[in-house]
């Protein structure tokens, strides 16, 4: 198949390179061409334009920061895609800005699928993702080969938007998640007592769960490097807070979590792990600052 | 002087009376033309466009609800910004975001308008006693020229500092108003499900260092089960989501306002955002008593 790729960060690089090693014709184009010398130099083809990427294609993926970006991506894409051709986008953006641009194309006879993913760098590589996508079942047949060299769980949520409204519940559930492991590392630490071990202790019990082991292991190795970058995470709440206040749903916990992350922000980790949530406590109340 | 006032709701209808009674001749419009009734019978005159208010008016106020009605109100078509004459200054007392305030205001400063961000506290019966407290960002000059007009509507005009300043004074109002009034449901609540009177305790705790305007206004309200707006839910709402918003933009953590603005969101969610802010107290007795 002619698949088109725009977006080559962390996770777009090896999600790209399985896509040609699967034996699809891959298009691209980048703002910056040495940032895809690497897939040219593997027999992807490079395109001018976001436009002549879509002219190529049957399905375009593009994997980007924010809403802002997908939505200028899709109005250059639009005037390159032929009748029937699909949008796949893999970032995490509002729900909302998903449904207008699924509306935009509409008139022309473009597909948009919203299909953000879990797993992170790791789950990229190995191609393990988790991809849960929003958009017309009528696609799945088209859908499916693409996915499937990329993820291990493939899940249609529903129509478009639904597959960002599941990335928000991830999100939501994820971050809780390393936050109670940085306030369980800080409680053993300041008892005197090793995370490392009790991080190991817990992984055979009820508490056992992924972000124990990934970023509890993180936490443990005092290894803070990224993995995600908590930036990202950071704009992922503001998006997910804003539907909470749109739809009138209060979610308690999750606004104190955002609130550690804006001081994760102000202290200048943003393009650190999220497991430097532990570092946020430490930073105020070891150090007797 | 001739005068712009465009948003005459609950609070603008009051505040532009005021400036009508101190001799000033007003130029009005509204997206709704019943809103002009009131204003049928004194020294008035309606246009057809926040354009042709600006062509008749040397300082237009704005109380809309939101920024964008703002933006649309001052840069939109038929907008103030295209019949402006030389000099208007416009000022807008409707709460919105800081940034967005500052934004409007050096689209605005481009065109030769002065820009003016007066928000107020102090509820409806504030604008009907012209008590109001009004916090203001802009330059000086603009400041001085306006300050008369605000001082016919308001008990207390402050300028906080240039452009933004007023929205940022009044984010800064609605973190205390916000956590302060839930705090006070909650304390009353306790006290009523402790089985004590709260009509007690809010009596004993006047005395103390747990005073404060909203125990004692607000408080003697939820005693009186009086939850008639005053200041509706959802506005509050819409207020600490631009205080949250802002909190995000500039990585401050802000724990108290982030909890208050979910109890907020669950209001909205369960009905009670057309009540006023006050019905936190009832949210808090439903979510303490057990399922019927």
């Amino acid at each position: 198949m002619h698949i088109g790729f725009i977006g080559f960060g962390t996770m777009g690089k090896p999600m790209a390179t399985h896509l040609l090693r699967a034996g699809h014709t891959l298009h691209v184009w980048s703002r910056r061409v040495s940032s895809v010398d690497f897939l040219l130099q593997q027999g992807a083809i490079w395109c001018a334009s976001p436009a002549e990427v879509a002219r190529a294609s049957e399905i375009v993926c593009t994997n980007v920061t924010g809403s802002s970006d997908v939505e200028e991506l899709a109005e250059q894409l639009a005037t390159g895609f032929v009748r029937g051709g699909i949008h796949v986008d893999f970032s995490t953006i509002a729900p909302s800005v998903a449904r207008s641009i699924a509306a935009m194309y509409a008139p022309h006879g473009i597909e948009f699928v919203d299909a953000p993913v879990s797993g992170g760098g790791a789950g990229a590589r190995d191609a393990t993702l988790a991809i849960m996508w929003g958009g017309k079942t009528a696609l799945t047949p088209r859908l499916a080969p693409l996915f499937s060299v990329l993820g291990k769980t493939v899940v249609q949520v529903g129509d478009v938007g639904a597959g960002q409204v599941a990335k928000a519940c991830n999100q939501m559930v994820m971050v809780a998640a390393i936050q109670a492991c940085a306030e369980a590392a800080q409680l053993a630490q300041a008892a005197g007592v090793s995370f490392a071990i009790v991080q190991q202790a817990l992984l055979g019990g009820s508490a056992a769960s992924r972000v124990l082991e990934v970023f509890g292991g993180r936490m443990a190795n005092r290894n803070f490097s990224a993995g995600v970058e908590a930036r990202l995470h950071h704009k992922d709440y503001a998006l997910l807070m804003e539907s909470a206040h749109r739809l009138g749903v209060p979610l308690p916990v999750s606004s104190v979590v955002w609130q550690q992350l804006n001081a994760l922000m102000a202290q200048g980790m943003g393009r650190e792990d999220t497991s430097s949530l532990l570092r946020v406590l430490e930073n105020k109340f070891n150090q007797g600052e | 002087m001739n005068v712009g006032f465009i948003g005459l709701g609950l609070m603008g209808r009051p505040m532009a009376l005021h400036l009508e009674q101190a001799g000033h001749t007003l130029h009005l419009w509204a997206r709704r033309p019943e809103s002009l009734a009131p204003f049928a019978a004194v020294n008035a005159k309606t246009h057809a466009s926040p354009a042709a208010v600006a062509a008749h008016a040397e300082v237009v106020i704005t109380l809309v609800a939101d920024a964008p009605d703002v933006d649309a109100v001052c840069l939109g078509e038929n907008g103030l910004a295209a019949g402006a004459k030389p000099g208007l200054i416009v000022v807008d007392m409707s709460t919105i975001n800081p940034n967005a305030a500052r934004n409007i205001g050096e689209k605005l400063a481009a065109l030769g308008i002065a820009f003016v961000d007066a928000p107020v506290s102090g509820g409806e019966i504030g604008a009907i006693n012209a008590t109001l407290t009004i916090m203001v960002g802009g330059t000086p000059a603009a400041f001085e020229t306006v300050k008369p007009l605000l001082e016919k509507m308001g008990k207390s005009v402050t300028l906080i500092g240039e452009s933004g300043a007023g929205q940022v004074a009044k984010a800064c109002n609605q973190i205390l108003t916000g956590v302060g009034t839930l705090a006070v449901a909650e304390a009353l609540n306790f006290a009523a499900k402790s089985g004590v009177d709260p009509a007690k305790v809010r009596e004993a705790l006047l005395g103390g260092f747990a005073y404060s305007k909203i125990l004692e206004n607000h408080g003697q309200r939820m005693l009186d089960r009086n939850f008639k707006p005053g200041f509706k839910a959802w506005m509050h709402q819409k207020d600490l989501r631009i205080v949250m918003e802002e909190a995000h933009r500039l990585g401050l953590m802000l724990p108290s306002a982030a909890a208050t603005a979910q109890v907020f969101n669950a209001m909205v969610g369960s009905g009670l955002g057309e009540q006023d802010s006050i019905s936190a107290l009832m949210l808090l007795e439903k979510m303490s008593t057990p399922e019927a």
